[in-house]
């Protein structure tokens, strides 16, 4: 069992003690032994000031608020239905982008009001574009008219100087 | 051996061997686990002291209490009361503290850090009671005395002795909460209390 010595008790005899763990023998030797009584009550003290002070200490320091999550999350499943329903629709605006044909006239009459708006302007964009063309077009007196340049290949260099030394 | 540790998968740690299986029986009745606030009043700082002399980092402690108390309170369902509120948490925080310990961040900013506990300090928060002066100031000494030699204990040896005579703890239940056998435990507790012994003298 657990050695006592014939006066106090072993060390290997006190730890059991402190521990909790110790026999009956060693229990009937503290109550009667006022020297391993005190070691034991000393033990007790010392590391009953490190409890309070340590624990103290551990209460004075500042407390951070714990972040709880802000609500509890639902099925595993519906993230990844969400992610699924997502790619459907970006799949159908793809589909509706490639399938897009101009030429029909959609039924929306708010669409084909705006449509109408569109071909009225560009008609009048064209009309405008005209006028600028004819405007444009109109004789108006060239440079070479109007200082009476010829547009005329030049004579040859000889036939220059000649009508020169004339 | 029944155990109330939680299950590490349950509360998304690393999981640590056999030792945290659990066996769930009985039906959880409305405890103090479902008041976060009050869990945080009642056990952060018992936390907070086993974690900062178990790693010897105090500011490592405040957060792997906040994350102890997290785990706990989403894990909460997993308690079946089959032992005390505050083991359960402090086998939450062993397990808390192991994984963050084997970070490589955690290595690295050890490394670089040289900020430990303020034994003066701790000991300053001794209350005075009602003993006289000389007792206080004797007490005071054995507070930072204490400190000093857990820090020279090993890892394991420390923080056997913290769970026992901290945490009050008992063998069985260090044993399932460090994943240790019984014998190995008893064995650093008797390492740790002659090392107390030999450092402290007659002051203990």
């Amino acid at each position: 069992m657990k050695p006592v010595t014939s006066e106090h008790l072993s060390e290997e005899a006190l730890d059991d003690v402190l521990i909790g763990l110790g026999s009956p023998e060693a229990e009937a030797h503290l109550a009667v032994c006022e020297l391993c009584r005190h070691q034991i009550k000393g033990f007790q003290s010392g590391v009953g000031a490190f409890n309070q002070a340590s624990l103290a200490w551990s209460e004075s320091k500042p407390r951070t608020s714990l972040q709880l999550p802000a609500a509890k999350a639902g099925p595993a499943w519906i993230p990844q239905l969400t992610w699924a329903m997502g790619a459907v629709v970006l799949l159908l605006i793809g589909a509706s982008v490639w399938n897009h044909n101009p030429a029909v006239v959609p039924e929306n009459p708010a669409v084909a009001l705006v449509q109408a708006d569109s071909e009225t302007q560009i008609a009048e964009d064209n009309d405008l574009l005209k006028s600028i063309n004819a405007a444009l077009s109109e004789s108006e007196a060239s440079p070479v008219q109007q200082y009476g340049l010829s547009d005329q290949p030049r004579p040859h260099r000889r036939a220059r100087r000649e009508s020169r030394s004339r | 051996m029944a155990t109330c540790l939680p299950s590490t998968l349950d509360l998304g740690m690393v999981p640590l061997g056999e030792t945290n299986s659990i066996v769930m029986e009985k039906p959880r009745v409305h405890t103090e686990l479902d008041d976060i606030d009050s869990l945080a009043h009642t056990y952060r700082a018992r936390l907070v002291r086993f974690v900062t002399y178990s790693t010897g980092d105090p500011d490592l402690a405040e957060t792997i209490a906040q994350d102890t108390l997290l785990r706990a309170y989403n894990g909460r369902e997993t308690f079946r009361g089959e032992c005390s509120i505050n083991t359960w948490l402090t086998g939450i925080a062993v397990n808390v503290t192991r994984d963050h310990l084997r970070t490589e961040r955690y290595k690295f900013w050890k490394q670089v850090k040289t900020r430990g506990i303020d034994v003066q300090e701790v000991a300053s928060f001794l209350a005075a009671d009602a003993s006289s002066p000389e007792d206080h100031v004797l007490a005071r000494e054995k507070v930072k005395r204490v400190s000093q030699v857990l820090e020279t204990l090993s890892h394991n040896q420390r923080t056997v002795f913290l769970l026992k005579f901290s945490e009050d703890l008992s063998v069985n239940e260090i044993s399932e909460v460090l994943g240790m056998s019984i014998n190995t435990v008893r064995t650093h507790i008797h390492r740790a209390l002659k090392v107390m012994r030999s450092e402290l003298g007659a002051e203990i």
